[in-house]
């Protein structure tokens, strides 16, 4: 949307159709890439504070001058951001060097092209696309090739192991969170991320906001599946079989130090910015206020999307300081022997409820 | 079938079980912290003392400390030394049991002795210190002790003695001679023996 703004405010200056639309980019990716950056600093931090005080400890705290982190704890991230940049980049002497370099990026593509379709608000977004639910998870899936590649590119056996986990964990996932996510989709009877919300206006039952969450029994469960899926879609704990740093110590990034290590942690904090946006814009309301007609003018948009997007982020968190981790035969239970059946179950209900009351 | 439907319940409610205790405890922190801030906040120390009767011979042995001024340079605490830390050099005073001011020497210790010896250096070193005490029983004038605990009149306890740098932890307890200090003392001059 973004992008088709500027490209229109450009023709009106001169006709240059090519330098245009690469300005364009250039100056909605940029900061994009500040609101990745910037997630994965909060969100380092916050996870950082949420793990310290589950566990009853206080986490990072610094007052006072010298080599302290910051009142709270605050600079902590900031500390950490400066010691990855400057530690030694290391790569294997064994290791397939090409594709070495190249499997970080491939990850930041796939996490990156996607936050180019979360709808911020009514006007904030990159990209609006009409098939937009459908290229997050297409663009969602090019990850596991970047993982896939630095397992193998790594030439160690942890690596290739948590590789192989993640490609079998993220291709088994998808499923029923393509699965899920259909049923917005055929409630709302668009792909379009903005269409999508602006059908979720208004009240349903009286008092709830007319969320697709809220729509009926078969929404609500498959909200519950398509948030679980998409957890394990990021490979967090406790579906984070692919690292498993008490079996394969890091798993496919084991061999990874200092910048490029860096890059494959922004991505998975935006993975899980992305995934969190869709789970918002397809289940609850996108940016739409929790109170119907009230606060849903200008700025408010924003506001609430971040805010439902911060309470999933940290939903998510909780879950990682909650549960252990899964086996990987447990890991395939629950997905193909009940995720799956239900998901497609709630495909069916949803088209009978359309039938009788839509 | 029934059984399917149960399990899918039984992890439901068991994992939103784990979630309220986790919940619970992140409300809670500030009751439930169990951190320590340490430089800023302590733990209270342990109140039992070095002693010699079993009920009191507990024991945080925290560092050796030397009153210089009672010392009398009687190399004792250096030859009771099990791994040899403690050294100690030792001058001929002019004249027995007086002071120099030269040199900040005092003639006699609080408990009255006359001090033959100016000590020159006495040093010990707290990274080979095993803690023995073994050198405060032989010190006729008990001015070589472990601080804290019956000391603590002496010496306020001090168990957070770290160091950067490995030679900061020698401790300097002699008072510092000049070169030519030293060399008036080994060689006095004449007019002072007169």
């Amino acid at each position: 949307m973004t992008v088709d703004m500027l490209m229109d405010w450009f023709a009106t200056i001169g006709d240059f159709p090519i330098l245009s639309f690469l300005l364009a980019v250039v100056i909605s990716g940029v900061p994009l890439f500040l609101v990745m950056a910037l997630n994965a600093m909060v969100a380092v931090y916050v996870e950082r504070k949420v793990s310290a005080f589950m566990m009853d400890r206080i986490g990072p705290m610094g007052q006072g001058p010298g080599l302290h982190a910051g009142k709270w704890g605050l600079l902590q991230t900031a500390a950490d951001a400066v010691k990855l940049l400057v530690k030694e980049d290391t790569i294997p002497e064994t290791s397939d060097k090409l594709l070495f370099k190249m499997a970080p990026f491939i990850i930041f593509i796939g996490a990156f092209l996607g936050l180019a379709a979360v709808p911020f608000s009514s006007v904030l977004q990159v990209a609006d696309f009409n098939v937009g639910v459908f290229y997050i998870i297409a663009v969602g899936s090019i990850g596991v090739i970047g993982i896939v590649m630095a397992g193998w590119a790594s030439n160690n056996k942890w690596s290739l192991y948590g590789a192989m986990r993640s490609a079998a964990q993220i291709i088994s996932y998808e499923i029923p969170a393509g699965l899920s996510i259909i049923i917005p989709i055929m409630m709302a009877g668009t792909m379009n991320l903005q269409e999508m919300i602006h059908f979720q206006e208004g009240n349903v039952w009286g008092i709830l906001p007319n969320w697709i969450i809220f729509n009926n029994p078969f929404t609500f469960i498959a909200f519950f599946i398509f948030f679980i899926s998409a957890v394990a879609e990021t490979n967090r704990t406790p579906f984070d079989i692919p690292e498993a740093e008490s079996e394969l110590v890091a798993g496919w990034m084991t061999e990874y130090s200092g910048f490029r290590w860096a890059v494959f942690f922004l991505s998975e904090y935006a993975n899980m910015l992305v995934v969190s946006g869709l789970a918002v814009a397809g289940f609850l309301g996108g940016w739409q206020s929790p109170i119907p007609g009230m606060f849903d003018t200008g700025a408010w948009g924003l506001f609430w999307f971040m805010s439902k997007l911060i309470f999933l982020i940290f939903v998510m968190m909780w879950f990682r300081w909650t549960f252990p981790r899964l086996r990987v035969d447990q890991l395939m239970h629950v997905c193909w022997k009940v995720f799956i059946p239900i998901a497609m179950f709630n495909i069916f209900g949803v088209g009978i409820w359309k039938l009788i009351f839509g | 079938m029934s059984k399917y439907f149960a399990n899918i319940y039984d992890t439901v409610n068991t994992l939103w079980t784990g979630m309220r205790i986790t919940w619970r405890h992140m409300m809670n922190i500030k009751r439930d912290n169990v951190t320590l801030q340490y430089p800023e906040e302590r733990w209270p120390r342990p109140e039992r003392n070095i002693g010699f009767e079993h009920e009191d011979y507990n024991v945080i042995r925290s560092r050796l400390h030397v009153d210089i001024d009672d010392c009398i340079g009687c190399l004792k605490c250096e030859r009771a030394c099990p791994v040899d830390c403690i050294k100690i050099d030792t001058i001929k005073a002019p004249t027995r049991g007086e002071d120099i001011p030269d040199v900040k020497h005092t003639g006699e210790t609080s408990n009255g002795t006359k001090k033959a010896m100016v000590v020159s250096r006495f040093t010990i070193d707290m990274s080979e210190c095993c803690y023995c005490n073994l050198c405060t029983y032989p010190c006729p004038e008990e001015c070589i002790f472990m601080v804290g605990g019956p000391n603590s009149s002496k010496h306020p306890i001090d168990y957070e003695f770290s160091e950067f740098d490995r030679t900061d932890l020698i401790y300097q307890f002699a008072k510092k001679l000049s070169p030519e200090q030293k060399d008036g003392l080994q060689n006095p001059k004449p007019e002072a023996e007169a």
